[in-house]
């Protein structure tokens, strides 16, 4: 047991603590809660009055739904291809000696550029090239973004693949496919999992880049903002509130895989 | 089937730096053999030569007759015990064990026999389904010798596998290696920096030093006859003193030492300006009377061993030699400054070429 500090000490980091959080969590909440609120103009719902009528609205909504549609189906195919080229570029930085630190800022550099730029210098390159935008221009342009956080997310993970256990594997008659299999792979597999979730949320919820680079199927996130923008119904305040709750449980899957997935202390004596 | 090893003039490099210098080096079939000495020394790059972990930068490396340097690890008939042990942290114990069978395409009932087998071999019957988490110091210990002995390797490389238990467990598993050797006949390859680990299991040992060997023989023969200062001390011949001159007499060199001259037995090889005298503390005795003492030295002090006491007594020059003598006897409790008469037994005192002492473990 260590000694606590003083009661005013401890009372001013938990104020601190919870105004922080306020900060961060009030504005979803507080749109969530207009969700539930049956009025046309958007304010508080009062308890007596809560209604699901606007999420019941939302199968109606032909734009919304196919804009949520082409959102899943870019998300999943930039979490595919994030989680796939990320795994093989922190496999090139474990086995680099030399060049490890520019490999690893390559590799993030993306995150840094401003997505306003990025989506307008891919949308100038490709159009020079005189590819049309679609759903490839945008899934490349979000790979670019995902990228670098999967990266980051599946080189942490690698920290338990000690060189020890390949040369074990190698000394018991494994060559350097099946070390990659029975080994790298199932030690790794907590951050190919949040890699894949990460990529899949941060494109799902992504705009700068999707305003320039979709073709005729606009993404949600770009649907939503035009939709604001036209003084639309609150049809839109409950896609927002539905996407705020499956990215909320998607993210609390994670960390109760995290959390069930791990045996015991296994690192602990190695 | 134990292997023969025969390693020839192999040079391992790293730039400008040689982890080992010129390596000759013959391991007979079924021998236990241990690589001896302090970290740095190169012993470890010899065994990862072996195993296959690394390429020697010059020289061959034979197994029975073979040369095996372009084989690698995992199709050599080699397995390794790590230094710290490797187990699998995502597979049970068992699916440990069963790694390398599993990879020669052993499966179900034929995988699960061996398997067991090699669990009762190493005394852990029915820890086959526990993590590894769940497992002891010492149970790992097993479970790692046990992973490697279920593959019936030729060669059994084990880097350090003591280090990190309590004296108690190394004193078991050092039995154990023991045992396990003449149970299962491969050769043995130990390497550590515990000169009691190696001269209480080895059929023969190399002491290394700088990415050399020093000496090479049976264990008794570090003590009868260390070839240099250095693999005396490393033996535990600690007193090494710088003689004043050596005499030639009548019978057999004598060296003068603060003024007192004392017999040695005849050294092996050419001596350089740098010999030095090593005197065993074994083949010491303090003398009742000062008549017909081989030296007489001053008490500086004494150390309470437990059963035994280390006298240590310094010569005029300053330079002290210390004397083992049983915790009971009036010896033990000499008072600082007395004159001690010294009778040494034959062999007590041999010259030695210096090569300096070893760092204290």
């Amino acid at each position: 047991m260590t000694v606590h500090e003083g009661f005013g000490n401890r009372a001013l980091l938990w104020i601190i603590a919870i105004l922080g959080l306020l900060v961060i969590y009030a504005p979803p909440l507080y749109l969530l809660a207009i969700s539930f609120n049956p009025a046309l103009q958007p304010s508080l719902p009062s308890l007596s009055a809560l209604s699901l009528d606007w999420y019941m609205a939302l199968p109606r909504e032909k734009a919304l739904i196919g804009a949520l549609q082409q959102s899943l189906l870019i998300a999943f195919a930039t979490a595919v291809f994030a989680t796939a080229l990320s795994l093989l570029a922190a496999l090139a930085y474990v086995e680099l000696r030399f060049g490890r630190t520019s490999w690893f800022l390559l590799v993030l550099l993306p995150m840094f550029v401003p997505g306003v730029v990025q989506g307008l210098a891919l949308s100038a390159v490709f159009s020079r090239l005189g590819v049309k935008a679609s759903m490839i221009t945008l899934i490349s342009g979000h790979l670019l973004w995902a990228m670098p956080f999967a990266f980051i997310v599946i080189l942490t993970s690698f920290a338990a693949v000690r060189q020890n256990f390949l040369l074990a594997a190698a000394d018991l008659g494994a060559n350097r496919w099946r070390q990659f299999v029975d080994v790298t792979l199932p030690l790794i597999r907590p951050g190919l999992v949040s890699a894949f979730i990460f990529s899949f949320l941060l494109s799902l919820n992504e705009f700068t880049r999707a305003f320039y680079l979709s073709g005729r199927q606009n993404t949600l996130p770009v649907v939503l903002f035009s939709k604001m923008n036209s003084g639309a119904s609150p049809v839109i305040y409950a896609m927002s509130g539905a996407i705020f709750i499956a990215s909320v449980l998607m993210v609390a899957a994670l960390a109760l895989y995290n959390l069930l997935g791990r045996r015991a202390p296994v690192l602990e004596a190695q | 089937m134990a292997i023969a090893i025969d390693i020839q003039s192999v040079t391992r490099a790293y730039g400008p730096i040689k982890a080992l210098d010129g390596i000759d080096l013959a391991i007979k079939a079924g021998e236990f053999f241990t690589l001896l000495g302090s970290s740095g020394c190169g012993k470890s790059t010899l065994l990862k030569l072996i195993g296959g972990f690394d390429r020697p930068t010059k020289g061959r490396i034979l197994f029975e007759g073979r040369d095996v340097i372009d084989v690698p690890a995992n199709k050599r008939p080699v397995n390794t015990v790590f230094q710290n042990l490797a187990l699998f942290p995502h597979m049970t114990v068992a699916e440990n064990i069963g790694y390398g069978l599993k990879l020669r395409g052993l499966s179900g009932a034929a995988l699960k026999a061996k398997v067991e087998d090699a669990l009762d071999l190493v005394e852990l019957p029915g820890f086959g389904p526990r993590g590894i988490a769940m497992m002891s110091g010492g149970q790992r210990q097993r479970v790692a010798l046990a992973r490697a002995l279920v593959m019936e390797p030729g060669i059994l490389l084990l880097d350090e596998p003591l280090t990190g238990l309590d004296e108690r467990l190394r004193q078991q598993m050092r039995d154990e290696f023991g045992r396990l050797h003449r149970r299962t006949g491969a050769t043995f390859i130990l390497v550590t920096h515990n000169q009691d680990e190696a001269l209480s299991l080895s059929d023969r040992m190399a002491i290394m030093h700088q990415g050399r060997i020093e000496q090479l023989d049976v264990p008794a023969q570090f003590f009868a006859r260390p070839a240099n200062s250095f693999v005396a001390g490393f033996v535990g011949i600690d007193t090494l003193l710088k003689p004043e001159r050596i005499e030639q007499h009548s019978d057999g060199l004598r060296a003068v030492i603060g003024g007192q001259s004392l017999r040695l037995r005849s050294p092996m090889g050419s001596l350089g300006d740098d010999s030095l005298v090593a005197i065993r503390p074994d083949r010491l005795r303090i003398s009742e009377s000062l008549d017909g003492a081989d030296l007489v030295l001053t008490v500086v002090g004494t150390t309470f061993r437990g059963l035994q006491t280390d006298v240590h007594l310094a010569f005029a020059d300053g330079q002290s030699l210390v004397a083992v003598v049983s915790s009971d006897s009036p010896s033990a409790t000499l008072a600082h400054g007395a004159r001690v008469p010294l009778s040494l037994l034959p062999d007590a005192a041999m010259l030695l070429s210096g090569l300096g002492m070893p760092p204290a473990a």
